[in-house]
């Protein structure tokens, strides 16, 4: 049996894709100046380059096969200063290349991240974590090769050949074509050579990418493995998967191993046909020595550039398999609903912040008129939801996990979208609000607290100005400052690993401080369920009360005081709002509420 | 790699056969132009020495082909036969080494650090090869030509082996600070879109940006550095090799007009000089990948000679079928030895074909009692006996063998569903798979499948819900035929009424089987002999159903608060 066969299908495409390139060339506008500038480079570079062996060829001719020491010093100038600017074009045209690649990179590691900050909540869903990461990361690196070994490079390799055939048909006609009669077979070879290497190249990924994933997935499944006595055969499956890998891997080094040694022997091949034909002429008074000289050194140079022509292809390969998968990811929509975000396809700018309009006047009245909403498909989590709240008042949302109280505070903020009925502020449907102002009302607690890598202070302020002159304030008032004042750098300290440094009781303090900073006139409050211990209880008890204080308060309550406090009980069984009123009218109802709270509030 | 001796000596020796030709070359260059230059004093024809020199390419060519696969090849089976020692090993390990190391990490041995050991096993082993023996005999001939001639072109050449081993040592340390600004900004990246629903709550998208353009800066100027470098590279080995031709021009040519040298001296000294620059540059490179080479070796046997703590007996017990008789026998466990023990002082006996409940809150140690039975992590010697035998001496294969384990997270692999599900048995047939499945009530589903039980699992085929995944795990334990099962929480994804419809389905399956099932719902564990409640790794209660909610503990407290949800869910 083989199970190897899963990433057999991958696609590794063309080495050189129009439509890609074409879009990718976009990216180098705003550096167009330096780019024509390394263009402009390259003749330059290749004229030193090649001016050399023709230095070489006159001192010989000119000097020492006329034994005239006079002059073979100002020519060996000539040749240090040619060195020199060889050097330098270089290391100008090398510099400005990778200047070039990176600044691009930059862009659009920027663009890509743009990009997704623009995306809904819902896209996080579907897409893995890691996907995304890739894509910010190895496949923008794999077009830095590019620029590093790739497009120019290959530009100035053709101009440094067609400048070489140049000179030698100059210099001399009929011994050029005896020489060039070697490069039909070294065309013939570059061409079975790229067929051929597609395919081996395709396999060698293909194979990698199956051990990998069988590997990642043995080392997932261990335990199961040894459980079942399956060592063996896992072993077996294994080996199979890596020798298929190794036996791809030794054609692709006959085949470099072959045009490595066949590039070498042509060019040695070229220099016997030189001496062979080149020394005919000389004794005919028809080339002079110095020319026989010149003439090897070129051909020796000529042959050098497709030397590393494997590696060239492979690397453009890659490339255009990252283009795609990078536009891919910039033409994902932004979402059809989410109009008030929507930025300029691709350009760099941010969501608009606060979009004034309404700015200051408080909302009154919170209507959630017949909501329906499903995470996928039909499966509906709120079925026709009705709601009000008043200003100021605190409402507690209860009912079973499930029952869809998360969504109904997920979709007050937008990060879902209402898909019939509607959520309005005073009459105006939310979906009518820049998402930015909008958001900017709502105080959003989450069930996990999730804390960033930074300072406490960071983690309250989020990087706000207003916020950060209001961290600490936001801090006593939900009582987070007593312990964050007692950790060895107080507001500085550092949050490592999502906050393994804090107790869970502390890290929702810190997020409770986070929402008081940002001073929301409403608050949206998912409670987590975790236990902690009664310390930590207690704490939190007296942050909610701060955290709530004069907002209009919308929370999902797993805590008795919350109920307790509450003005308003709403219970939600299986979408639906199934009962309302106050802790003690609920309790007198005996109904769904009365079992609730024996289950979930009651010691 | 011993046995890889005779391999690389025939590279070895191919590679001196082509070099051998290599350098005949410019000698034949030598004497043809002498040849030209005097043609009343030459011995041959120029076409002579052009026919030997096409022959010499020809040759070398050949043998290149030889030297370069042999070599390369050698490296490719090197890397191959390491990874499958580590793959191996890994086999041996047991859990407490998986739950140390990160699966990225041992990943990551296995692609970079294999990659760089053989880097240094191919291409390194080629070009000190190659360079030692071009080195050491274009420099013996081109002393023969001329030694103090020699001496002044070859003095660039061991600045430019420093140059090119210091540039590449400090690309070396600036791309490892690059990678590290890349982990910085890829965990940034992951970090947004994990809190992406809190970056969206607060508006923060813009900040987030700002952020990110910071990191990008900060590895955008780390890149910059590297790129500096790297475009000093180039120039530096171009500008070595021409001024050792320049060198040779003056001091050869002025010596050619003075008569003390030939022309074809000349030419056949820049010939070897040119010879001499290419291997100079590679030897910078490979003395830095020496170095990497033998970091990551080091690495790969940090795996090769990691120790498990869950090993074979040193004096197995002869067992021929065991019963399925389980004794606890003051069991106490902790996962290191520092933290507070999960199970303690536990003391029992089951009878063969009895079934048992584990019940208790999270943490409790359920999981890590039943874990410990098929030995998934170390237990001290006296403390768990199967059959009377102490588990540490049933030979790993026949305990595991005797047991079909229903793990918490039901893992399954990226085949096929009925290879999934015929996993513990060699060449299970369709019929044996279809009766597990039937068992475990998963047979409709799998019918639903477009292709049954050749239906692929994971990314490539059908995306399982949670509780298929554990009906497939259940049938994968059923199928092993075992004497001992035990189900570790196995329908938490279904609902209350399901698992006790499954688990129904499955009692007449269960015959003179010990049964252990973990489950936080009690409903689960109502047909059980024997019910054990657990709590901070100790048996707090225990008893049948009956018994313990008569005795109206923790246990009866539970069983009326799931009675209260299981009517809420009726409404």
């Amino acid at each position: 049996m083989h199970y190897g066969g899963i990433y057999e299908d991958e696609i590794v495409g063309k080495a050189y894709d129009r439509r890609l390139m074409g879009r990718f060339l976009g990216y180098l506008r705003p550096y167009r100046l330096l780019v024509v500038v390394t263009l402009l480079l390259l003749p330059p570079m290749a004229a030193a380059r090649l001016a050399q062996p023709y230095l070489l060829k006159l001192a010989i001719d000119n000097h020492i096969v006329k034994a005239q020491m006079e002059g073979l010093p100002l020519l060996a100038g000539w040749f240090l200063l040619l060195i020199l600017a060889e050097s330098i074009f270089t290391y100008a045209e090398v510099w400005l290349l990778q200047y070039v690649g990176q600044k691009v990179m930059f862009d659009l590691r920027l663009a890509l991240f743009s990009h997704v900050q623009r995306m809904p909540a819902a896209f996080f869903d579907r897409t893995p974590t890691g996907s995304l990461v890739t894509r910010l990361t190895s496949d923008v690196e794999v077009l830095g090769e590019m620029f590093a070994a790739g497009i120019i490079t290959i530009v100035g390799d053709i101009m440094v050949l067609v400048g070489i055939i140049g000179i030698m048909l100059w210099m001399n006609l009929k011994l050029s074509l005896v020489t060039f009669s070697v490069l039909p077979l070294l065309v013939w070879v570059a061409f079975t050579f790229r067929r051929r290497m597609r395919e081996a190249f395709r396999q060698v990924r293909a194979r990698l990418a199956n051990l990998n994933a069988f590997l990642a997935e043995s080392i997932g499944g261990m335990a199961v493995v040894q459980l079942f006595n399956r060592q063996a055969r896992e072993q077996e499956e294994f080996t199979r998967l890596n020798a298929s890998y190794r036996d791809a891997n030794l054609p692709v080094i006959s085949w470099d191993a072959a045009l490595y040694a066949l590039v070498e022997t042509l060019s040695s091949v070229a220099v016997g046909i030189i001496v062979w034909y080149g020394g005919g002429e000389i004794l005919q008074g028809a080339l002079t020595f110095g020319a026989l000289v010149a003439f090897i050194q070129y051909i020796e140079k000529f042959f050098s550039p497709i030397r590393d022509l494997s590696a060239k292809y492979s690397i453009m390969q890659g490339a255009m398999a990252a283009l795609e998968r990078i536009f891919n990811l910039l033409d994902r929509e932004h979402g059809e609903s989410l109009g008030s975000t929507r930025g300029e396809g691709a350009s760099l700018l941010p969501p608009p912040l606060m979009g004034g309009g309404e700015g200051g006047r408080p909302v009154e009245r919170i209507e959630f008129r017949d909501v329906w909403f499903a995470y996928s498909g039909d499966d509906y989590v709120l079925k026709g939801f009705d709601l009000t709240i008043r200003r100021g008042e605190t409402v507690a949302l209860v009912g079973e996990t499930g029952g869809g109280k998360t969504t109904v505070t997920r979709l007050l903020s937008r990060l879902y979208e209402v898909e019939r009925g509607s959520i309005a502020f005073d009459g105006t449907d939310i979906r009518e609000l820049p998402l930015t102002a909008l958001r900017s009302r709502i105080g959003v607690v989450l069930q996990d607290p999730y804390l960033f890598t930074g300072s406490i202070e960071f983690n309250i302020s989020l990087g706000d100005d207003q916020a950060r002159s209001r961290a600490e304030e936001a801090a006593h008032i939900v009582g987070a400052d007593r312990f964050i004042r007692h950790l060895p750098n107080g507001y500085g300290e550092e949050v490592r690993e999502r906050g393994v440094n804090l107790s869970a009781g502390e890290r929702q303090l810190i997020s409770f401080a986070r929402a008081v900073a940002f001073d929301p006139e409403i608050l949206v409050l998912d409670e987590a369920t975790a236990s902690v211990d009664t310390a930590s209880e207690r704490l939190i008890q007296e942050g909610l009360r701060g955290l709530m204080e004069g907002r209009t308060s919308l929370v999902v309550a797993h805590r008795l005081s919350t109920i307790q406090d509450a003005d308003r009980i709403v219970v939600i069984h299986r979408g639906e709002k199934m009962e309302e009123g106050t802790h003690q009218e609920l309790l007198a109802k005996r109904g769904l509420y009365y079992r609730l709270y024996q289950l979930q509030f009651k010691d | 790699m011993r046995s890889r001796r005779g391999t690389y000596l025939l590279g070895g020796l191919c590679l001196l056969g082509t070099n051998s030709c290599a350098l005949f070359i410019p000698w034949l260059m030598k004497l043809a132009v002498e040849g030209l230059q005097f043609p009343h004093k030459a011995q041959h024809q120029p076409s002579h020495y052009a026919l030997l020199i096409i022959a010499a390419a020809l040759l070398q060519g050949i043998i290149r082909i030889f030297s370069r696969t042999t070599l390369l090849h050698a490296a490719r089976r090197i890397e191959f036969q390491l990874r499958e020692e580590l793959y191996a090993k890994l086999l041996d390990l047991d859990l407490p080494f998986f739950s140390r190391e990160r699966t990225g990490d041992i990943l990551s041995r296995f692609s970079n650090d294999l990659t760089n050991v053989r880097m240094l096993m191919g291409f390194g082993v080629l070009n000190v090869i190659n360079t030692a023996i071009i080195y050491l005999a274009a420099i013996f001939l081109m002393v023969r030509i001329s030694p103090s001639l020699t001496a002044c072109a070859i003095i660039p050449f061991p600045l430019m082996i420093l140059g090119v081993k210091r540039l590449s040592a400090s690309m070396f340390r600036r791309s490892k600070r690059a990678q590290e600004e890349l982990a910085r900004l890829s965990s940034h990246v992951e970090e947004n879109v994990s809190a992406a629903a809190v970056v969206r709550a607060y508006c923060r998208e813009t900040a987030q940006i700002e952020a990110f353009r910071e990191f990008n800066s900060r590895y955008l100027e780390s890149n910059m550095g590297m790129a500096r470098l790297r475009g000093w590279m180039i120039p530096v080995i171009a500008a070595t090799g021409a001024i050792g031709t320049l060198i040779v021009l003056i001091l050869g040519g002025s010596r050619v007009i003075a008569g003390s040298l030939t022309l074809g001296d000349f030419v056949a000294f820049n010939g070897y000089l040119a010879m001499l620059i290419w291997p100079t540059v590679v030897l910078g490179w490979i003395l830095n990948l020496m170095q990497r080479g033998a970091a990551s070796m080091s690495r790969l046997n940090h795996v090769l000679e990691a120790v498990a703590t869950v090993t074979e007996p040193a004096e197995p017990a002869s067992v021929d079928r065991l019963q399925g008789e389980i004794e606890f026998r003051n069991l106490t466990f902790s996962y290191d030895q520092q933290t507070t023990p999960l199970l303690t002082d536990i003391s029992l006996t089951i009878k063969p074909g009895k079934k048992v409940g584990i019940a208790g809150p999270v943490g409790s140690g359920k999981s890590s009692l039943v874990r410990l039975i098929p030995r998934l992590y170390p237990v001290a010697d006296g403390q768990i006996f199967i059959d009377g035998i102490d588990v540490n001496r049933i030979p790993l294969a026949r305990l595991r063998g005797a047991i079909g384990f229903v793990p918490q997270e039901s893992f399954l692999f990226s085949r096929s569903i009925g290879d999934n599900i015929g996993y513990g048995k060699e060449e299970a047939d369709p019929g044996e798979i279809a009766a597990a499945a039937r068992l475990a009530s998963f047979e409709e589903d799998v019918l639903r499948f477009p292709d049954g039980y050749g239906t692929l699992v994971g990314e490539r085929g059908v995306t399982l819900s949670g509780g298929q995944k554990q009906r497939a795990a259940i049938a994968r334990a059923l199928l092993k035929n075992p004497s001992i099962l035990i189900l570790d929480d196995p329908l938490s994804a279904v609902d209350a009424r399901t698992e006790e419809e499954i688990l129904e389905s499955m009692s007449g399956y269960y015959g003179d089987r010990t049964v252990l099932i973990v489950s936080h719902r009690l409903s689960a564990l109502r047909e059980c002999d024997l019910i054990l409640v657990l709590e901070e790794g100790r048996v707090v209660e225990q008893g049948d159903h009956e018994g313990l909610l008569a005795m109206g503990g923790r246990y009866a407290a539970t069983w009326h608060e799931q009675q209260l949800r299981a009517e809420i869910e009726r409404l």
